[in-house]
């Protein structure tokens, strides 16, 4: 009797100690949530949390986007004041600070104004989005008026004190030559559903791309850079991508440089420029300044 | 006995003619399912802008010939809103939805209803369950388990082969799409068509995704052609588009970019509605694959040059 009670009690102890190294490893969410009042907006409701493919059951339809850049899971809270406005408070935590910093990309614009929180950060007409580490913030408010404008930043700060830093750019971006460059321009893919949403060449998926970006210039030339695992690889993407940019009714005036370039001009009469270099391939739209866009390919090719 | 027999025949028929109008057959159906020849004054498309959607919808209607062609009465009225998320821009205006409820009852609509596998949470946040509710009209919510959809062949379907539609949609007769116009970061735009995923079940709306989705641009192509096959076994009697405000980017779910053309564009052809909302995104209708393949179904007209269309402000 008194080998079975230690034997029940050894057993006991060792779930109790199993559960405990699962708390331990598990880092709950609801820890970024601010708690208590701020400035005035106090939480509503309960947080609601969503892990994997229980995204769909959140954003239905635009889910997608979030796993094609590299979702973990998100925590929703809602925050509301005296004077009955509501702001939405969505925590995502994504694979990597490159996963976070590129769906943060996604979800800003150049229109956006550049707020000091977080290690970027944008406010919109009536949202606030913010990456730091692998967490993008994206703050929601249902009105423009200064109340919830203020009210949007003041949560977004709250949030960032609690948020661990770690952020690290993707070394792609390092790439883009600085001068003259729209920062809050620069798009960040990790694949084709990223790249579609910002700019469709073709109909068919011929560039295949894991990662890239591209980023927008004072002159109006937007640079579009791709990297692949190896040369081999880039190359032969860049033989695709010729053929259809000849053969495509929707480009004109298709011409073969010298090396390994091409040019050709799109519907909109833009000229587009295009090269592969090492693993990567370079697109310029707009680049109807030769001398413009040759600085470019060169700035680009020194930093590759 | 005889009575009994009788009866039973009368449910059976009228419940195959309410079947017929909402499954897209032509027999026996008395409700106009479009594209369908109009009275030469009548626009195929009304589009109505001002700040009082209320009044826009209700002129939008009107222009068409008003509701009553559409609604008969006693008839039993399911009507479609998107209250997919609670951010501005990305929900059916709950004024439209007010509008098109009182039209209804004007009618003489015996029951109005909407019918969702969302969870209440949804409508309550986009502010279309207090509308339903202040309007008299029902909200039923069924749950995400096949048990709740039917399965219905779709015999023109080249990437959707069978779809899963919610069974109480066959308990109605009459079906009223109430879209908005919107970004979608699946395939750049959603209407009229898209709108219609919410009568399937979330498992085969999966099916719309195949696995590849993220590599595969064919896949993207996939998306479009199972919305445009789902289209061809469902037929709304009536399309009111609200793009009086919505998000041009970050779609379907939002925050994202606000464009406020204050429109309501209301018809049948789901084609012309699609592509005419499409313009208001800076879209071109020819580069949305759904829209291309469901005039290529036959479902409606893409040029917009075809359709007479009447715009009013008021």
């Amino acid at each position: 009797m008194f080998l079975k009670d230690c034997w029940n009690k050894k057993w006991i102890l060792f779930f109790v100690f199993l559960i405990a190294c699962i708390s331990c490893t598990k880092d709950p969410l609801e820890k970024d949530i601010p708690k208590n009042e701020i400035a005035g907006w106090k939480r509503h409701g309960s947080p609601e949390e969503y892990k994997g493919e229980d995204l769909y059951l959140y954003i239905d339809g635009g889910a997608e986007i979030y796993h094609e850049y590299g979702f973990s899971r998100v925590i929703v809270q809602n925050y509301s004041n005296k004077n009955g406005k509501f702001i939405s408070l969505e925590i995502f935590k994504m694979k990597s600070p490159e996963s976070a910093f590129g769906i943060y990309t996604f979800k800003t614009s150049t229109q956006g104004k550049i707020v000091d929180i977080g290690t970027q950060g944008c406010l919109e007409s009536y949202y606030l989005n913010f990456w730091k580490g692998k967490t993008l913030v994206t703050l929601t408010g249902d009105d423009q008026e200064e109340e919830t404008i203020r009210g949007l930043q003041e949560i977004a700060r709250a949030v960032n004190a609690r948020l661990q830093d770690g952020s690290l750019m993707p070394s792609i971006v390092s790439l883009l030559p600085q001068k003259d460059l729209i920062e809050s321009s620069v798009k960040y893919f990790r694949g084709n559903l990223s790249l579609f949403n910002n700019h469709r060449f073709f109909e068919e998926n011929i560039f295949r791309i894991k990662e890239g970006l591209n980023g927008e210039y004072r002159s109006g030339d937007v640079v579009y850079i791709f990297k692949y695992d190896a040369d081999q690889e880039s190359h032969k993407i860049f033989i695709k991508a010729r053929e259809n940019f000849k053969a495509s009714p929707h480009f004109s005036h298709f011409e073969d440089l010298k090396g390994n370039e091409i040019q050709v001009k799109n519907e909109d009469e833009k000229l587009i420029f295009m090269t592969s270099f090492k693993k990567y391939i370079l697109i310029i739209v707009g680049a109807g300044n030769p001398d413009k866009k040759r600085e470019l390919v060169n700035a680009i090719k020194e930093k590759a | 006995m005889e009575n009994k027999i009788n009866r039973r025949s009368f449910l059976k028929n009228s419940t195959f003619l309410g079947m017929s109008a909402i499954i897209g057959k032509d027999l026996f159906s008395a409700y106009p399912k479009g594209p369908w020849p109009q009275p030469a004054d009548l626009p195929q498309i009304s589009v109505v802008t001002g700040s009082d959607y209320l009044k826009a919808s209700y002129k939008a209607v009107e222009l068409l010939g008003g509701i009553k062609k559409f609604i008969p009465k006693k008839s039993k009225v399911a009507i479609l809103p998107n209250t997919q998320s609670k951010h501005p821009g990305t929900h059916t205006s709950p004024e439209i939805l007010k509008a098109i409820i009182r039209m209804c009852k004007d009618a003489g609509a015996k029951e109005i209803r909407s019918l969702s596998w969302l969870p209440q949470k949804f409508w309550d946040e986009s502010g279309l369950g207090e509308t339903l509710q202040t309007e008299g009209a029902a909200l039923q919510i069924v749950g995400k388990e096949a048990s709740f959809f039917q399965p219905v062949p779709v015999p023109k379907g080249k990437a959707l082969k069978e779809a899963w539609i919610m069974k109480e949609l066959y308990d109605c007769d009459v079906l009223i799409d109430l879209p908005i116009s919107k970004d979608h970061v699946g395939n750049k735009f959603t209407g009229t068509m898209k709108n219609l995923m919410a009568l399937n079940s979330p498992a085969s709306n999966r099916t719309f995704h195949r696995q590849n989705w993220e590599t595969d641009i064919n896949d993207l192509h996939h998306l479009d052609q199972s919305i445009a096959d789902l289209n061809t076994v469902i037929k709304p009697t009536l399309c009111i588009v609200d793009s009086t405000e919505f998000i041009t980017t970050n779609g379907p779910f939002g925050p994202g970019k606000l464009l406020r053309p204050q429109k309501v564009v209301a018809g049948v052809d789901r084609i012309a509605l699609d592509s005419y909302c499409a313009n208001l995104l800076g879209l071109n209708p020819e580069n949305i694959f759904m829209i291309k393949y469901g005039f290529e179904h036959g479902l409606g007209e893409m040029d917009l040059k075809k359709i007479a269309i009447k715009e009013v402000a008021i």
